[in-house]
């Protein structure tokens, strides 16, 4: 038929025909507002919209036709797939039940209501269903899929192995298919044997991408994840551009920390995917990691909106809002998510990781209040049993971290840990993420044992750190992205600690006996704030280590420039209205300053966008600022060059960000807080005999800058000395670190 | 099949060659592999996809199946040198030489222009200790290609192997100058001036890249030497530690660390001993005359004053050459062995050495005591020149050998000395050191009498003596 011969629905119905839903609802839309096919012009639009996820104008239409056209089964079913999708099971099963009574063999209604039964546990029941509904359709790869699965969950290996393999070999590229095959081979028989069945069906039909897929997730299920890309990447190459093959290839590279190509196959499937809220929640985070943070929150709010409040979801929206320098917003879609899923411990840490950036939240004791209520949520997991452990002369250090490396817990630690005497203590590092790079070959070099533990959970972890008869393990990634301090809940050593690492307050949690710090992160007074003991270091609690290839300190530029220029490096996450607020009254009272904001989150153009008008809205110039994103480690210390004077953000201060800017020469005025993260300059400061730069509130901070600003002379002064004043200082003082680290481990281990 | 399933199927063979050659390209060979195993289910596997898949096997480090892929592929197309570079490679790494020699040949006469089988010849060369030739054929490749690194330090290295350490030393600062920020060339600089014995420079030369933030094996591990050489052991043992932790499957680097640290496992672990030698095959015996090492003399010397008693031209029976090495107690009893000769070693690429010479009547590659429990035959002479200074306690190794021995036979051995009045220990260079008492206590347990113990210089280090014991013993129940 020629296009010219066809109506907008008949139009709408052939795009429909060829699989092409979005290209069909312009035209059904059109045949609705012309009155052309009735309540089918409705429903037809209704399942379009429902296959891309576009589930709030779905909705309506499939209601009205499901009013309209009574005797029909697809309104309910629809209606019922999307009320599943968005976790409302009650009403997903009233939709399917409904449709039965009319049709009681309608196979959509019986497979939907099978799946509601499934994920709840009734199997039986599930399998029941399924029965009925092959027993309609017997040639369903569906049906035979779902069975497959029941069998599976069954413990029934065999049968789900057949049953699967049965629906490859009629759709060859049903990823889920696949995953039922790979663990019920691994499920019956050992993974050689497993591989080895896969390969004899390779053998058979090498260019079908269904044994490579099994491959793929048998090779992954055993933490294989480099040959388990291999073989997605060969199913892919095989049957390219399928999305479910994507899918599974962009869970893996980014299983393997390769985001821009994980990006690159998940967006895809998840464009031909829409509901898939796995996907889209690991797209979000993938986006996170390139900064794409504008994408990230439309990804995201598409997502609560088409979907539901689901918790992930708003966790992942809560973490890029922050990142946005969005506190408010990140901290009620924070609660929102706590709100949703009370208890749920993931939302919680969720919580906890954005509430030190709170303007007026952003405080010990909040701190240490939802920490607490992590501790309280936290499900009863026994101790470890005790296990006898050998005499050694060393103590056996175990360090957990996912920042072994460029990240400031290297720059942070590494000085220190090198200098700890390798006499008395010997290291494990228990690594979090696999990196390579000149900071890791160094903690290598250090440590006389090396894990790389992202795969293990929890208590695999705890087990191992056991068994390897650790003496004190350090948390060294707290709450943050990489973290895993519940591993310590379980007491896998004698003695434990926090240091660096998201050290931005309490843990609160049980098992962590002493948190290392300094009489400035916390001085007395400040215990109540803690469930840890406080471990005070006799200096700061961390140790600088500059990097080698960092430029030369520049002559102060106000000199030449005839206005000061201020600087902030600092992430948007701590740049809280107060303090654009504050700092807008700097600018207004000094004409001629200029502040410079150097962070990578304004290399994302809408986030860019979105910082201009926080800062315009705060009353700061942007004539007179210049923002700058990204760039690598070394142009951003020479761009210190250009700064006279760094300005710290609050509640949440700076930690490396402080000590780049003292090393290159810049000063930094700081307000401290009563949290360890506000606390965190006064700390550098303070080591570095600089603690008249900390004031104590706003006024002081402004007073404080309007004087070093106004005596250029001193600060030229300040700054021509001031990276030998660094270095000569105990931030920078390896060896004596190293001795205070030693005997305040040794210390405590004493005391345990 | 169907004309539409064979047109899918090379739809599907393009997409595979395709996607594999762009894993290749982006250094993915394991990601590169399964699509190209996959290849090899076509009627007809093209010559791109069999090249392909021996690189990838290449890359991969499955030596033994790259040089099969590659041979395949040579089958299909004979004589073509980016297989027989290919092959070469493998069998370089699969130590062996001579049949890398004769690929790398084929292969540059195949492509006078490919400067990857003339690097591949120059280092083979380097390998059979034919320094001169691997300096010319390094430089012709340095001149096709100025711009590439790894050629240039190809070069720097044939000019340490063949004493031509200015020439060396100028060629490394220059590329340090070009790239500053690889530990490589500053790593062969820095052992360069060690082979000058200027071990002060070679340490400052490493202390300062360190200190620079870089971070590499090469450079911990030639520090550490540099820092033995000035017998400042301790300091030594953080940079072997060092360098083991970053090249945790090299069991030299661990064994060194572990020698230095003082820790004294038993004996030195056969992947210690077989790395050792394995690297070293092609200039040990330079290396060992150079250091006026005298037990093949030694036992020579033995040989025939017991042949004068015994009123024989030869020696009465077979004889076993326990850690034969490079041949050397082979070569000492040319004309003396007329029951055939039996050397043990553990290093392939010794081995090779030993082969070559063709003394030897059977050699077996294999550790110590695995070879031991596979031989039938009695000997009328076993000797273990240098091999005990592997083994921390004598009275197993000893046993093992008196087993073999035949009644009348003989047994000669030497040890380094340890100055303890009992027992052995590890010394500084990794080598472990026997006390008397324990050699005799040794002898004992095996039920061997010794004949003579006489105290020798085995070789200089250093220009330092080393002492150790030559024993000579025969079987106590005969």
């Amino acid at each position: 038929m020629s296009a010219a011969l066809q109506t907008p629905f008949t139009a709408g119905l052939a795009a429909l025909h060829r699989d092409d839903p979005a290209a069909a609802v312009p035209w059904l839309e059109l045949a609705l507002a012309q009155g052309e096919g009735g309540a089918y012009a409705s429903l037809n639009l209704g399942m379009a919209l429902t296959t891309l996820a576009r589930f709030n104008e779905a909705a309506p239409h499939l209601r009205h036709a499901l009013q309209a056209l009574p005797e029909l089964p697809e309104p309910g079913v629809r209606l019922g797939v999307i009320a599943a999708t968005r976790g409302d099971t009650a009403e997903a099963r009233a939709r399917y039940e409904d449709v039965l009574r009319r049709h009681p063999r309608h196979v959509p209604a019986l497979a939907g209501l099978a799946s509601l039964a499934e994920k709840s546990g009734a199997l039986d029941q599930a399998a029941a269903l399924v029965a009925r509904a092959r027993a309609v359709e017997p040639d369903e790869p569906e049906l035979d899929f779902a069975a497959a699965r029941l069998a599976l969950a069954a413990h029934d290996a065999i049968g789900a192995a057949s049953l699967a393999e049965a629906v490859l070999h009629r759709r060859p590229c049903h990823a889920l298919a696949a995953q039922v095959l790979a663990r019920a081979l691994l499920l019956a028989q050992p993974p050689a044997a497993a591989l080895a069945r896969l390969d004899h069906l390779a053998d058979a039909a090498p260019f079908s991408p269904a044994w490579a897929l099994a491959q793929g997730f048998v090779l992954a299920q055993l933490d294989q994840v480099e040959p388990a890309i291999a073989a997605f990447q060969l199913a892919d190459t095989i049957a390219p551009g399928n999305p479910d093959i994507l899918g599974e290839l962009g869970r893996l590279l980014a299983r393997q920390d390769r985001a821009e190509e994980a990006l690159a196959t998940l967006l895809p499937a998840l464009a031909a995917r829409p509901a898939n809220l796995e996907w889209r929640n690991l797209a979000a985070t993938l986006l996170w990691r390139r900064h794409r943070y504008a994408e990230m929150v439309a990804m995201l709010r598409d997502g609560i909106a088409e979907f539901g409040p689901h918790p992930t979801l708003n966790l992942n929206l809560a973490l890029v809002l922050n990142a946005q320098g969005r506190q408010q917003d990140a901290l009620d879609a924070a609660d929102a998510a706590v709100a949703h899923a009370p208890g749920n411990l993931a939302a919680l840490v969720n919580r906890i990781a954005v509430l030190p950036y709170h303007e007026t939240l952003g405080t010990a004791a909040t701190l240490a209040a939802a920490a607490a209520d992590i501790a309280a949520a936290l499900p009863a997991t026994p101790p470890l049993p005790a296990v006898a452990r050998g005499a050694r002369s060393k103590l056996r250090v175990g360090m957990l971290s996912g920042g072994f490396g460029v990240h400031p817990v290297g720059w942070l630690t590494l000085a220190g840990l090198e200098a700890l005497p390798e006499h008395r203590f010997e290291i494990t590092a228990y690594s979090l993420k696999p990196r390579r790079d000149a900071l890791n070959a160094r903690f290598r070099a250090r440590a006389a044992r090396w894990r790389e533990v992202a795969e293990p959970d929890d208590s695999a972890l705890a087990r191992q750190i056991q068994a390897d008869e650790i003496d004190i393990l350090i948390d060294m990634g707290g709450y943050g992205d990489t973290g895993r301090p519940f591993v310590l809940t379980q007491r896998p050593a004698p003695l434990q600690l926090k240091w660096v690492g998201s050290q931005f307050g309490t843990t609160g949690l049980p098992g962590v006996d002493f948190m290392l710090t300094d009489r400035w992160e916390t001085p007395a007074g400040f215990e109540p704030f803690y469930s840890e003991r406080l471990l005070r270091l006799p200096d700061g609690y961390v140790c600088y280590l500059p990097p080698s290839y960092a430029p030369a300190v520049s002559p102060l530029p106000a000199l030449a420039n005839g206005h000061v220029t201020f600087g902030c490096f600092n992430n948007l996450a701590k740049l809280t209205p107060a303090v654009l607020r504050l700092w807008a009254r700097l600018l207004r009272e000094m004409p001629d300053a200029r502040l410079v904001i150097r962070t990578h989150a304004l290399s994302d153009p809408g986030t860019r966008t979105l910082a201009q008008q926080r800062f315009a809205a705060a009353g700061l110039p942007l004539a007179r600022m210049e923002l700058h994103g990204g760039c690598p480690h070394t142009e951003m210390l020479a761009s210190y060059t250009t700064i006279d004077i760094a300005l710290d953000p609050f509640p949440y201060t700076g930690g490396l960000t402080v000590c780049e800017a003292l090393f290159m020469g810049v000063p930094v005025v700081s307000l401290a807080g009563d949290s360890f993260a506000g606390r965190h300059a006064l700390s550098h400061l303070s080591n570095v005999g600089l603690p008249d730069w900390v004031a104590t509130d706003a006024e002081g901070y402004l007073a404080r800058v309007q004087a070093a600003a106004a005596d250029l002379p001193a600060l030229a002064a300040l700054r021509a000395g001031l990276r030998q004043r660094v270095l000569a200082s105990p931030l920078c003082d390896a060896p004596r670190f190293g001795t205070n680290l030693a005997a305040a481990l040794e210390a405590a281990w004493a005391a345990a | 099949m169907s004309g539409h399933a064979a047109h899918a199927e090379q739809a599907i063979a393009a997409r595979l060659m395709a996607k594999a050659s762009l894993l290749l390209q982006d250094r993915r060979p394991a990601e590169a592999l399964p699509l190209l195993d996959r290849l090899h289910h076509l009627p007809r596997v093209p010559d791109k996809a069999r090249e392909a898949r021996a690189m990838a096997l290449l890359a991969l480090g499955r030596y033994g199946d790259a040089a099969s892929a590659a041979g395949e592929a040579l089958d299909a197309l004979p004589g073509a040198a980016v297989l027989l570079h290919l092959r070469g490679r493998a069998r370089l790494a699969l130590g062996q030489d001579v049949e890398a020699l004769d690929d790398a040949a084929a292969a540059v006469m195949a492509d006078s222009a490919s400067t990857d089988a003339k690097g591949l010849m120059a280092d083979v060369l380097m390998k059979l200790g034919k320094a001169d030739e691997a300096i010319f054929l390094a430089w012709r490749v340095t001149e096709a290609l100025p711009d590439d690194m790894p050629a240039h330090l190809r070069l720097a290295q044939a000019f340490i192997m063949g004493g031509r350490h200015a020439a060396a030393e100028e060629l490394l600062a220059a590329l340090e100058a070009r790239a500053p920020k690889l530990a490589l060339p500053i790593a062969l600089r820095a052992q360069n001036r060690l082979l000058m014995h200027d071990a002060p420079e070679a340490e400052r030369i490493t202390r300062t890249a360190l200190d620079r933030g870089m971070v590499e094996v090469s450079l911990h591990s030639v520090l550490a030497h540099a820092l033995v050489t000035q017998s400042r052991l301790a300091e030594a043992g953080l940079h072997f530690r060092a360098a083991a932790r970053l090249a945790p499957h090299d069991a030299y680097l661990a064994h060194l660390a572990s020698a230095a640290e003082g820790g004294t496992p038993d004996r030195a672990t056969d992947a210690y001993v077989s790395a050792v030698f394995d690297g070293y095959a092609g200039r040990f015996e330079a290396e060992l005359l150079g250091m006026g090492y005298r037990v093949p003399g030694l036992v020579r010397l033995a040989v025939d004053r017991w042949l004068a008693e015994i009123g024989a031209d030869t020696i009465p029976g077979p004889v076993l050459d326990l850690g034969c090495g490079t041949g050397l107690v082979g070569v000492a009893l040319l004309g003396l062995t007329g029951a055939g000769l039996c050397g043990i070693d553990l290093s392939r690429n010794m081995i090779a050495e030993t082969r070559a010479k063709g003394i030897y009547t059977e050699l077996h590659q294999a550790e110590f005591s695995v070879a031991l429990a596979r031989l039938q035959a009695r000997y009328a002479l076993v000797a273990a020149a240098d091999l005990f200074c592997y083994f921390g306690d004598l009275d197993t190794a000893l046993r093992g050998a008196a087993a073999r021995l035949a009644p009348d036979g003989r047994m000669m051995f030497s040890v380094e000395l340890s100055p303890a009045p009992d027992g052995w220990e590890l010394g500084d260079s990794g080598r472990y050191r026997h006390s008397l008492a324990h050699v005799s206590a040794a002898l004992r347990q095996a039920g061997l009498v010794a004949l003579t113990v006489s105290p020798e210089t085995l070789r200089h280090n250093g220009g330092e003596p080393v002492a150790g014991l030559f024993v000579i013993a025969r079987r106590q129940d005969c």
